[in-house]
């Protein structure tokens, strides 16, 4: 057990509608009838994986990274990040984790590039040297020279690759990445995966969430088919052509061959 | 923790200084402010100054000081559900969130923030008091003014914790920034010593601590109150300050749960 860097346990999330004014003024404080985000989902992570979980938007597969990186409570089911429970013990949590949030809106936009990454270095309790240091070792690896410049005045594929290195400036165990390479250029996305793979041989464990298909089926070792949050199939791509009877399958027939009766 | 609370407040103030001409018009701002009550006190001041007997001052003086020790309030209040609305909106709340920082940091560097931009406004104010309408500061009792300022800013910064929650629960609609800027900006003695209000309105006034926070300021400021003298609206604030600490944390942690449960944090 203690080779895994993360489990995931029969988790569940709910999310309810807020009441709206109407219901306020009929006085009616009764539930909606709640969307499933995860239902039941289970699953364990190793040093050096790449586990990629499949699924269309809507699927749960934010709502999951967050679930793991402590932004969102579950309803039901446990976590654990290195034998720590989530709930419990988020601080020491927080320092196994790096999310790359597919989310433009999570930097100081009136601050620069190298500002950003120093201000949320040091959050991550890194010493101003360590910082500095390490943001150039970033800077050098993915050959940035725009760092002075305010973050918004920075391209899609700027901000996600400083989106990327804010997620690894604390060298974390767990990698949690939500489309990594959406909204990039061949050249930039073929350069991120290569660097992604390269993280998991130095032994980082990564989650990484996509609709991308065949960008999964390169990076990926084992996959987990997620469809209206709850598991259609897991395993590596021949485990699930087994499922599917199909000797030759890409992932994408595969995620429509187990869902279509979803 | 140090470390934590400087990066806060560098990035806050490297943010702020982004926008170069908002300081430019804060103080024009103030400085139209205390034009119209100077000329309001032309016209109307010399009607109440029976009622401002007991601080010894022209209504000018009187609601300078108010007005001053007010901002202060209400950016002390205001600035913490400011803070989180603005990182919500900006979407750095949720990044934020992420890295392994106690919340009493967070709120502790909002706090040093809000009391460093609050304390730029008072010197603005009391400046402008000084070097432009001669206002005579000299009687100030420094002991009482600074336990004053202590005591309220304890006590404002955990209704500015609570008024938080809200935004952190609701995004919008914040009934204790309602109730702190509006009602208490009204029956609190801020524009008018209370003694101007018909007696029921003046009980009310009584449970608010603003009425005994600026009661007690311009008592120290401009009578020299020693801290003995001003004892009653002291032991009010201690009071107010002793229930609101661990209420405002408790909501604050509470909010925080509902929206992380909710899964609402980057909503605004």
């Amino acid at each position: 057990m203690k080779d895994y860097v993360l489990q995931v346990e029969k988790l569940s999330k709910s999310f309810y509608p807020a009441l709206s004014f109407g219901d306020l003024a009929r006085f009616n404080f009764k539930n909606k009838p709640p969307t499933k985000a995860l239902t039941d989902v289970s699953f364990c992570l190793k040093k050096g994986e790449i586990l990629g979980i499949l699924g269309p938007n809507g699927a749960g597969k934010t709502t999951l990274l967050k679930i793991i990186s402590t932004l969102i409570l579950p309803d039901k089911g446990k976590v654990i990040v290195n034998n720590l429970e989530v709930g419990c013990e988020d601080n020491k949590i927080k320092s196994f984790i790096g999310l790359m949030s597919s989310e433009e809106r999570s930097f100081y936009w009136r601050l620069t590039g190298r500002q950003n990454l120093e201000f949320f270095a040091t959050m991550f309790g890194l010493s101003t040297q360590q910082a500095k240091s390490k943001i150039q070792e970033f800077f050098e690896i993915f050959k940035i020279n725009y760092a002075h410049k305010r973050f918004d005045s920075y391209s899609t594929g700027m901000k996600k690759t400083f989106s990327l290195i804010r997620a690894l400036l604390h060298n974390p165990e767990l990698l949690l990445l939500d489309e990594p390479t959406k909204s990039l250029d061949y050249h930039s996305s073929s350069y991120l995966i290569e660097f992604i793979k390269a993280q998991a041989k130095e032994g980082k464990a990564i989650l990484l969430a996509t609709h991308n298909m065949p960008e999964a089926e390169n990076l990926c070792g084992q996959f987990m088919i997620l469809h209206n949050g709850k598991v259609y199939g897991a395993g590596t791509q021949d485990e699930l052509r087994k499922k599917i009877n199909s000797h030759s399958a890409s992932l994408t027939d595969i995620y429509v061959k187990l869902t279509q009766n979803a | 923790m140090l470390r934590k609370i400087i990066a806060l407040l560098k990035k806050n103030f490297l943010i702020e200084t982004s926008y170069k001409l908002s300081f430019l018009f804060n103080i024009l701002s103030v400085f139209a402010t205390i034009l119209t009550y100077f000329f309001i006190n032309k016209l109307f001041g010399h009607k109440i100054s029976s009622h401002l007997e007991t601080f010894g001052v022209n209504y000018f003086s009187y609601v300078l000081l108010s007005m001053a020790f007010f901002s202060y309030i209400g950016v002390g209040i205001g600035s913490f559900s400011a803070r989180i609305r603005s990182e919500q909106m900006q979407g750095t709340l949720e990044s934020l969130l992420l890295t392994p920082t106690k919340i009493g940091v967070l709120l502790m560097s909002m706090a040093l923030w809000n009391l460093i931009f609050a304390t730029l406004d008072v010197f603005i104010y009391i400046g402008l008091g000084i070097f432009l309408f001669k206002i005579n500061f000299s009687a100030i009792n420094i002991a009482s003014t600074i336990v004053i300022l202590i005591l309220t800013i304890i006590s404002f910064s955990s209704l500015g914790i609570i008024s938080a929650s809200f935004i952190l629960i609701f995004k919008r609609g914040n009934p204790v920034g309602w109730i702190i800027n509006t009602l208490e900006g009204l029956l609190g003695g801020v524009y008018f010593p209370v003694t101007v209000m018909p007696l029921p309105l003046q009980l009310i006034a009584k449970c608010f601590p603003i009425t005994h926070a600026i009661r007690a300021m311009q008592l120290a400021v401009y009578k020299g109150y020693s801290i003995f003298q001003i004892k009653n609206e002291l032991l009010f604030l201690i009071f107010f300050s002793l229930a609101l600490i661990p209420f405002s944390l408790y909501s604050f942690k509470f909010a925080l749960r509902r929206a992380r449960e909710q899964g609402s944090l980057l909503q605004y």
